[in-house]
């Protein structure tokens, strides 16, 4: 067990440089690109050059880049990611607001893309279901192609104005307040949609992986053994071929699901979802740095997290890795 | 020296025939290249194709499709079909150059790091891994807003997001190309490095980088698409995300304004990854038959 935790402590540790790159890579783009944030804090359209050294001065934007990086840092680490200019509140408020929305978003339709995924992958790697493999294989590269905000669109078309089915927008129904169960239900009504639309999108990745792990695992030699042998096909597939090909499905889940924090926003957006995709929109068309940057930091922890995770389960489920 | 030149001349198109014979006995291969010259086809010849000029206003607004407007017509009276027509321009070109971009980086990188090894190879490979695990898509957001959404940005801020994959398969090839045996005799009859470079680990472990480059081309398009989607695209230029863009809201009465440029996109991002896998399928050194 001491390997396994010094396996994990090293894991975590090598993330902290990748994250403060991240960030200073950011960073930079930010900075360097054209136009004064002083000029844009003071509203003016010509402000005076004293505004604008007094707004320099009180945000800090007068000292150079390399020493404005490292302020950021040390408000990083103190878990302050400073003050948002648009919005007038601090940036660790309005990301903690929305962060929920995207987490339970992001991280259902990552189990269920998994989940459905590696199932189909299974189903359509049994032997005798030639058809199945062929329909499902052109299917996923169908999905794969397809832009996730015009799915979204697609899906709206189809249950919320055809069929009226689910609710177009939002993640409550605005005019009633439910509370409990009521609550609960409404969500999961509203959550439907942009959930099925990023299963739907999902899905292909871990379908694809599963299904070619499980083709790689057939050939190995101790399948052909155990075939040799007069073992029965169903139960070497079952006990054997199964166990060993699901294993990449799961460094795939940690990619995914660290990504589609990021890759939900267009979701998002169609859905009004009240998750981190609208505010990183609007931080991005009005040039708000610091949300800016909280953001894409929090983006950067998350994915990195994921891949922490998903490696330590990993060495857990597989104990190879842990000893190399 | 000419005699051979012209013996490894002659094996190289050898090998590309071989190549070639391997990628079109697979149905992905054949599909994907065929739909991949429509596409090309459609772009080349837009203007004669196209019924009507792409921003030309017609009295028929709103109206769906029928045989005068075969993809029906947006809220201004413009014929979507000459409009997406038009548009395989802009995303056809965003995919090549972008990828294309991608490719060179990459192979540059990928292959000095990988021949040269030692101190470069360890800081070239963390800053490749870094990168990899950027959320590309977010940080494209933020140059183009901040840089303006002009095409050419767009197609260059794509490329240079997207080497680090390539530079990472480049760098494998590179890796195990320089150990082998005609690597020690070009060494030892007195190539410089940099020819080795670029004669031989180059010409010879770029394969991969190449089927990688097809699915970036579709991943490519799928990014301008989403771009153009949050208003972020170029605004001289009609690309088939702007097309949905557009649409939006009008969807609920004129579906077909988002519907059928969604369709080229995935039909042309479903080109290239069929063409991707083929090429991976073809240049994977164990589906190789009688070699």
């Amino acid at each position: 067990m001491s390997s396994f935790a010094r396996y994990i402590i090293r894991r975590s540790l090598s993330i902290v440089p990748m994250v403060l790159l991240i960030v200073a890579l950011n960073f930079f783009i930010i900075h360097l690109a054209p136009g004064n944030p002083a000029q844009l804090i003071s509203g003016l359209e010509q402000p005076s050059v004293e505004v604008v050294k007094a707004l320099e001065k009180q945000y800090g934007l007068d000292k150079p880049l390399v020493v404005q990086l490292g302020l950021y840092y040390k408000n990083i680490f103190q878990g302050n990611l400073g003050y948002s200019f648009i919005y007038g509140t601090s940036v660790n408020g309005l990301i903690s607001e929305r962060i929920g929305a995207t987490i339970l978003l992001t991280v259902s339709a990552a189990v269920i893309a998994f989940a459905l995924g590696t199932l189909l992958a299974v189903l359509a790697g049994r032997r005798k279901t030639r058809i199945l493999d062929s329909i499902f294989s052109v299917l996923s590269y169908v999905f794969y192609a397809m832009p996730s905000f015009w799915l979204a669109l697609v899906m709206i078309l189809l249950f919320s104005s055809t069929f009226k089915l689910f609710p177009t927008s939002g993640m409550f129904n605005v005019r009633a307040s439910y509370e409990g169960w009521a609550k609960l239900w409404d969500v999961l009504h509203h959550l439907f949609l942009p959930c099925l639309t990023l299963v739907l999108i999902q899905i292909p990745v871990f379908f694809r992986v599963t299904r070619s792990s499980i083709d790689q695992v057939n050939q190995d030699e101790y399948i052909t053994t155990f075939t040799a042998i007069g073992l029965p096909r169903k139960k070497i597939f079952r006990k054997y071929v199964l166990k060993n090909a699901i294993l990449p499905g799961i460094t795939i889940f940690g990619l995914t699901l660290g990504y589609s924090i990021a890759g939900a926003a267009l979701v998002e957006i169609v859905f009004a979802w009240p998750g981190m995709g609208r505010l990183m929109l609007d931080a991005v068309f009005r040039r708000d740095y610091n949300l800016l940057l909280g953001i894409y930091f929090v983006m950067a922890v998350c994915i990195c997290v994921a891949i922490l995770l998903t490696d330590v389960v990993y060495a857990f489920v597989d104990p190879r890795i842990r000893y190399q | 020296m000419v005699v051979e030149n012209q013996i490894s001349l002659s094996r190289r198109e050898n090998k590309l025939l071989k190549y070639a014979r391997s990628y079109f006995s697979s149905v992905k291969g054949i599909v994907g290249f065929s739909l991949l010259l429509l596409f090309i086809f459609m772009a080349i010849f837009a203007p004669v194709i196209a019924p009507y000029s792409p921003d030309e206003m017609t009295d028929d607004v709103l109206k769906p499709p029928s045989a005068k407007h075969l993809f029906g017509t947006d809220h201004l009276g413009r014929d979507i079909y000459s409009r997406v027509v038009f548009g395989s321009r802009i995303s056809l070109s965003v995919g090549f150059v972008a990828a294309g971009l991608s490719a060179v980086i990459g192979v540059l990188i990928g292959s000095f790091s990988g021949f040269y090894g030692g101190i470069t190879d360890d800081i070239v490979s963390k800053i490749v891994d870094t990168f990899l695990m950027i959320p590309s898509f977010f940080l494209i957001l933020i140059i183009v807003s901040i840089f303006g959404s002009n095409i050419l940005y767009i197609m260059f801020v794509i490329g240079l997001t997207t080497w680090p994959g390539n530079a990472r398969l480049m760098r494998a090839q590179a890796l195990s190309i320089r150990e082998r045996t005609f690597i020690m005799v070009a060494r030892s009859t007195g190539e410089s490095r940099i020819r080795i470079l670029f004669g031989h680990v180059i010409p010879n472990g770029v394969f991969p980088v190449i089927a990688n480059s097809a699915l970036q081309m579709g991943g490519a398009i799928l990014t301008e698409a989403s771009l153009s989607f949050l208003g972020l695209g170029d605004p001289n230029l009609t690309s088939w995300g702007k097309l949905i863009f557009q649409g939006r809201p009008y969807m609920t009465f004129a579906p077909w304004m988002i519907i059928i440029p969604g369709i080229f996109v995935v039909l042309a991002v479903l080109a290239f990854s069929f063409i991707g896998d083929g090429l991976q399928f073809t240049f994977n050194p164990k589906n190789r038959k009688g070699e």
